[in-house]
């Protein structure tokens, strides 16, 4: 990394966090029912869905009733998208003529989106017709994404003064996608398609390059689902080789763009948060260890020599600083779409992708990340902040043996539903039959599979080979599990705040940059205790071991 | 006093078997032995079940010591050339047990020691029990441990009171030192309660007996502590609950690297995997959380504080606001007078006679210093040979009046039994102004209590009393027949080290309230000197009720002191109640402290015991998790020494591969002992703010915990492989 790239670094990461701190008022305004400026184009139009929905927008649930909605509300759409791959060749808008997946497939594809993962056991270009690409991928990539910020924004309403309840997720869900999720999407989509990115359904290009052959050019509405699986941390692209593919990531412009937005509600959302808990200085320990954690993960990728961008899986439009950037921050966001292969990348950048996909919060994905950071905050608030002589609390809540409970589950199913099927793909010959050997790299392709999939990533290095029945159904599995147990935990945390005592007195300051200090370092420990060993294994021992790249 | 001290050697009741050298003996008794017993009754698994830290590692131990039996059963994950390792390995799990079974019993032990020294009934006297037969009443000599409750015992000068009992008959001076560490005699009355164990010291006293041996308020309380069922605190649960949550997680890992290392072929050795595990589990807050917890009720016993529970230590360090009375907290004991301050047209020693009548009947301390200090100006009332037919109402807190009325007599009657001795020096003095008197009615009272009672004002009256109160002390107005003669003023001083004590409280970001019945220029002044910046002033006692409950209705979390009956509704609502041992049963049972001390300044350090209870676990917890950092680089470069030597080159600390696993178990298992001083005694504690606390223990157990086991593990390999050297 030279300076002018070093220069680009600070230069994105600096307007993400600048317009990220101009939109939170709106974005918090969301949730806390204010007008916007464009409240009579959305309030029609949302009492509209309220009136078909049947439900009344202002109800306050509890936790339960909440994430039972979430849940459902998620299975219906998984349900729908789910007939819609199964039988696309039976609806319109398939022009190419594509089959229906296969069950499990469809199965694992619904359940990757429906859980904001977006992990690809197939290749859109070549099996999607635009009907799926835009009624079932990318209606799950809105529905996910707003479910995610739904999650996020609920978990943090128990932790306000005042709050009967989380809040109503009909509102929540609908207001995300119409007052943030689809004016974003559409801004970024005018921008892609103006840097060159395809929009259109008229079916694939059939042209005559300059060797003089006829090729097929598959175009179709790629700068919508590109704009949505950026701002919703979603990562799923229209094609097979996600943004590496020219048409969906054209230029270095698009491709910074691209960067930007994923980065850019996951931060807002941390702004936001200390606005809708009225205590701004709150939201400083969360944004500095985010950025913190996303830091220490660049600087170990960046500790390797970079990729030339004639190596093998690297773009030469992009070159070997942009593809470790994204690579870095895909995982850090839990995006997990792709501008290189990760063959491609030294072993140092896959650890620190490791660490970003293990951390989940660092900033993590929309909604989900803020949840998890709150979850961090809680234990070292509880286990650090006893050697401040008074009972440990946060936003003067004091901590006791049931949310520790609650905070350790749902700290400990991560490694376990990463661990056990990485276990289990080799016990049953599953990683041996995607040529998964049992060296470093087959092990770190195996595992980045299930951390991938248990914390709602994406990326991938097995791709469309992982398409057999054991991959299929484990990350299904795994995708629900590290989607809804969690945080379903933590859901079960924050409604247990609501109407509890509260005591305003001069106790552990969590708004300090000591606190913020110590947070960075608990979750390092708490982290590389965990997966040491296993990242040992894998990337370090591959790094160890001189390798450059997943090729050699 | 001589003969009271020959009679105490051959009398009944005499004070020789118990005291200091009777502690002794106890201490002696609950010997190491019996320690070392408990620690290896500590080992069995069923005792374990509350700990699932050390059980965890015991089970490692088994699986240890079962390789080390038969590697061969454990097929490639074992080596049977190993076999001197898997015993080490076996050796160090067990030891890292027992280590933490003796900690807890030596906690235990610490715990007991200080409870039986606290006993009072360990001792047998005989006393003197009085019967009633007819209209006599006769004495028997009985074992003070056949006594009953209600019965009466006669305890004369010099014989030690056997139980704690009420005052029935007669006055005499009692010597509390024993129990209470105050070692000024003070006198008890009809009505006053006598601790068992204090001396009487002058004259005899007649008592009812208020509890049977081994039932009194202070037993029932140690034994809570005595038995071992002690129920955790809220933060233990808590912290128990982490400690499970990271023996999953660990638990997670260890049969995730078996899996794996089976899975892919690797050679791991379960010796190795096992040692790692242990040293993984946090052993160390396992191996000490007991101990803390035990530990904080021993050291306030041994300040000679009874806690009703570990919680109540616990919210203790949680305190946002102390209510402090003035008196005997803040200042000196009680008021004494210093001068007596007459109205125009009086005398001094009009006022100072007057003062004397008016104080005969005030039991109050206030009321005896104003007999002393008449006493040494020579202003000795001629009415004094009345008072005793005198009609006379005691100084309330509620009315802040006393009252005394003498009717027209001649001479005077002495009642039976009261303090005759003091009585009698007086009346000799003033026999020859013994005389006829007229009717007379002596008022004494804070100065707005007796205003409106005085038929006339001086226009001095409020100069006075403002000069007085102005200066910090108090003014009393004495009224002779309605006509205020003058004043008297009361002094006040600061408790020795109580200023320092407060600025302590406000570092820590505690708020100090004083209380007092005196008027706000009196409370202003003393507040300001002992650096309290909220004050109460002219406070009944059941204001302390009314700001308990503000307070708390602002989410704070309020200690407070107390001894009378009415301060038993707020020490019982009050989220820390201290009561004094002195105090009346019912502000005994409605506290969560008791102090034998009867010291109220204690409170404050039983805040920073609080504090210092829960900073411990915390620290300790912290070291524990930072050290598996280390931990993992001495073991991971080994358990993968054979299968993938290049991650030898995560043995960042050089050691060698022979010795660096029983090393770092080694450093896991000393760490325990070494860490024991700091369990039982505390974490040092400087009072501060919240967060610099926090900040200080951070940087000591929070990095220190991830520096020291790297230097330790280094520093025990080299010695280890140095060793080994040896024996090769």
């Amino acid at each position: 990394m030279d300076l002018s790239e070093a220069f680009e670094l600070f230069l994105i990461l600096g307007s993400v966090l600048i317009s990220a701190r101009l939109l939170a008022p709106y974005v918090a305004g969301v949730y806390t029912n204010s007008r916007s400026r464009l409240e009579r184009v959305f309030a029609p139009l949302e009492k509209l869905i309220f009136r078909a929905l049947g439900v009344d927008a202002l109800r306050v649930m509890g936790w339960k009733e909440y994430f039972l909605s979430a849940v459902i509300a998620n299975a219906f759409a998984m349900a729908l998208a789910f007939v819609i791959l199964m039988f696309q060749n039976f609806f319109p808008l398939d022009p190419q003529g594509f089959h229906g997946l296969s069950l499990g497939l469809a199965f694992q594809t619904v359940v990757s989106f429906g859980t904001n993962t977006n992990l690809q056991h197939y290749n859109g270009e070549s099996s999607l017709s635009y009907l799926s690409q835009m009624g079932a991928i990318q209606f799950l990539q809105f529905s996910s994404a707003a479910t995610g910020i739904c999650f996020g924004v609920a978990m943090v309403r128990g932790f306000i003064t005042g709050s009967k309840g989380l809040g109503n997720f009909y509102s929540d869900f609908v207001r995300t996608i119409t007052r943030i999720l689809l004016p974003f999407s559409l801004l970024s989509s005018v921008a892609l398609v103006w840097l060159g990115v395809p929009q259109t359904i008229s079916g694939y290009a059939s042209v005559i390059g300059i060797e003089g052959i006829r090729q097929t050019i598959p175009v179709g509405p790629v700068a919508s689902l590109v704009s949505i699986m950026q701002i919703g941390t979603n990562g799923g692209g229209y094609y097979g080789a996600n943004s590496a593919y020219p048409l969906q990531n054209p230029n270095p412009a698009t491709d910074v763009l691209e960067l930007y937005l994923m980065m850019l509600l996951p931060t807002c959302l941390i702004f936001a948060f200390g606005r809708l808990l009225g205590k701004k200085r709150e939201a400083r320990p969360l944004l500095i260890s985010a950025y913190s954690l996303y830091a220490l993960n660049l600087l170990v990728a960046f500790l390797a020599p970079l990729p030339s961008a004639q190596a093998p899986g690297i773009e030469v439009r992009f070159g070997g600083f942009l593809s470790t950037f994204w690579t870095v921050t895909t995982t850090s966001t839990m995006t997990g779409s792709v501008n290189a292969s990760l063959y491609a990348m030294n072993p140092l950048a896959i650890l620190s992708a490791f660490m970003g996909m293990f951390v989940q919060a660092a900033p993590g994905g929309v909604g989900s990340g803020l949840a998890y950071m709150l979850m961090y905050v809680l234990i070292t608030v509880f286990v650090v902040g006893l050697m401040s002589g008074r009972t440990p609390e946060y936003l003067g809540l004091k901590i006791g043996a049931r949310d520790l409970k609650l905070l350790m589950l749902a700290f400990l199913i991560h490694p376990l539903i990463i661990l056990v099927p990485t276990i289990l793909a080799y016990v049953s010959g599953a990683a041996a039959a995607v040529n998964a050997g049992s060296g470093p790299l087959g092990l770190t392709a195996i595992m980045y599979e299930f951390a991938s999939a248990a914390s709602n990533n994406g990326s991938d290095f097995l791709g469309a080979a992982a398409n057999t029945q054991f991959f299929n159904l484990s990350t299904a599995f795994v995708m629900l599990i590290g989607r809804y147990a969690p945080l379903g935990l933590l859901m079960a945390l924050s409604g247990s705040m609501i109407g509890r005592k509260r005591f305003f007195t001069t106790g552990l300051d969590t708004a300090s940059f000591a606190f913020s200090g110590v947070l960075v370092l608990s979750v390092l420990v708490l982290v590389v205790l965990t997966f040491l060993p296993f990242l040992a294994l894998g990337p370090i021992l591959s790094y160890l071991r001189g390798m450059v790249n997943g090729f050699g | 006093m001589a003969s009271s001290a020959e009679r105490a050697t051959e009398g009944p009741g005499s004070a020789a078997p118990r005291g200091r050298g009777a502690k002794r003996d106890l201490t002696a008794e609950l010997g190491k032995s019996e320690m070392l017993l408990d620690s290896l009754r500590g080992l069995n698994p069923l005792s374990l079940l509350s700990n699932p830290v050390m059980l965890t590692v015991e089970i490692a131990f088994f699986l240890a010591l079962a390789v080390a039996l038969y590697p061969q059963a454990f097929g490639r994950l074992a080596s049977p050339d190993g076999r001197a390792f898997y015993v080490s390995v076996a050796a160090l799990l067990l030891l890292t047990v027992w280590l933490a079974s003796l900690t807890e019993a030596m906690a235990e032990r610490q715990a007991k020691m200080s409870a039986r020294s606290l006993r009072k009934m360990e001792a047998e006297v005989t006393c003197r029990k009085l019967v009633t037969v007819g209209w006599e009443r006769l004495s028997t000599l009985v074992k003070s441990s056949e006594l009953r409750k209600g019965d009466v015992l006669l305890v004369e000068a010099g014989e030690m009171v056997p139980i704690d009992g009420e005052v029935i008959e007669g006055i005499a001076t009692v010597d509390e030192a024993l129990v209470s560490g105050e070692s000024r005699p003070v006198r008890k009355a009809p009505g006053d309660i006598l601790i068992g164990g204090s001396c009487v010291t002058s004259d005899s006293l007649t008592i009812r007996v208020a509890a049977n041996p081994g039932e009194t308020f202070v037993d029932r309380m140690i034994q809570l502590v005595e038995t071992s069922k002690r129920p955790k605190t809220p933060n233990e649960k808590a912290l128990s609950v982490v400690l499970l949550g990271f023996t999953a997680i660990f638990s997670i890992v260890i049969a995730s690297l078996l899996g794996l290392g089976l899975a892919l072929g690797l050679s791991l050795d379960i010796g190795i995997l096992l040692a790692l595990y242990v040293c993984l589990l946090p052993t160390t807050i396992g191996a000490l959380l007991p101990a803390i917890g035990i530990s904080g009720i021993a050291r306030l016993q041994k300040s000679r504080v009874l806690a009703k529970s570990g919680r109540a230590i616990e919210t203790a360090g949680d305190t946002d606001v102390i209510l402090l009375d003035k008196t005997g907290t803040i200042t000196v004991g009680n008021r004494r007078a210093v001068e007596f301050v007459p109205f125009t047209g009086y005398t001094e020693r009009d006022v100072g006679e007057a003062a004397f009548l008016s104080s005969w009947h005030d039991d109050t301390p206030e009321g005896r210093s104003i007999i002393t200090l008449a006493y040494e100006r020579g202003f000795v009332p001629r009415e004094l040979n009345a008072l005793a037919l005198a009609e006379s109402s005691a100084f309330s807190a509620a009315t802040r009046l006393s009252r005394v009325k003498l009717v027209p007599s001649k001479g005077f009657l002495v009642k039976g039994g009261l303090g005759i001795n003091q009585r009698e020096r007086h009346r000799r003095k003033s026999f020859d102004a013994a005389g006829e008197i007229e009717e007379l009615e002596i008022l004494k009272g804070a100065p707005d209590a007796v205003k409106p009672l005085a038929k006339k004002l001086p226009a001095e009256f409020d100069t006075i009393v403002d000069g007085i109160s102005g200066s910090g002390d108090t003014a009393m107005i004495i009224l002779k027949n309605g006509i205020p003669l003058g004043a008297v003023r009361l002094k006040d001083e600061l408790r020795r080290g109580i200023v320092e004590k407060i600025v302590s409280l406000r570092e820590m970001g505690i708020r100090p309230v004083m209380l007092t019945g005196d008027q706000s220029l009196t409370a202003e002044r003393i507040a300001n000197e002992a650096g309290i910046e909220e004050y109460i002033a002219r406070a009944k006692p059941e204001d302390k009720f009314r700001v308990v409950q503000s307070e708390q209705s602002q989410s704070k979390v309020v200690a407070m002191i107390g001894d009378g009956t009415n301060d038993a509704p707020a020490l019982a609502l009050s989220d820390i109640g201290l009561a004094m041992n002195s105090g009346t049963q019912a502000a005994k049972e409605a506290a969560n402290f008791v102090d034998l001390d009867s010291d109220p300044a204690k409170i404050i350090d039983i805040v920073v015991l609080g504090k210092q209870l829960l900073t411990t676990r915390g620290a300790v917890t912290t070291f524990s998790l930072a050290n598996d950092v280390a931990k993992y680089f001495a073991i991971l470069p080994v358990l993968f020494a054979a299968s993938e030597p290049a991650l030898r080159s995560l043995n960042i600390l050089g050691l060698s591969l022979h010795t660096a696993v029983l090393s770092a178990l080694l450093f896991n298992a000393l760490i325990i002992p070494i860490l024991v001083p700091l369990a039982l005694r505390g974490v040092p504690f400087r009072p501060s703010s919240t967060m610099s606390i926090f900040l200080r223990n951070f940087a000591i157990y929070g990095l220190g915990g991830l520096v020291v086991p790297f230097v330790g593990i280094k520093l025990i390999d080299i010695v280890l492989s140095t060793l080994a050297g040896w024996v090769a």
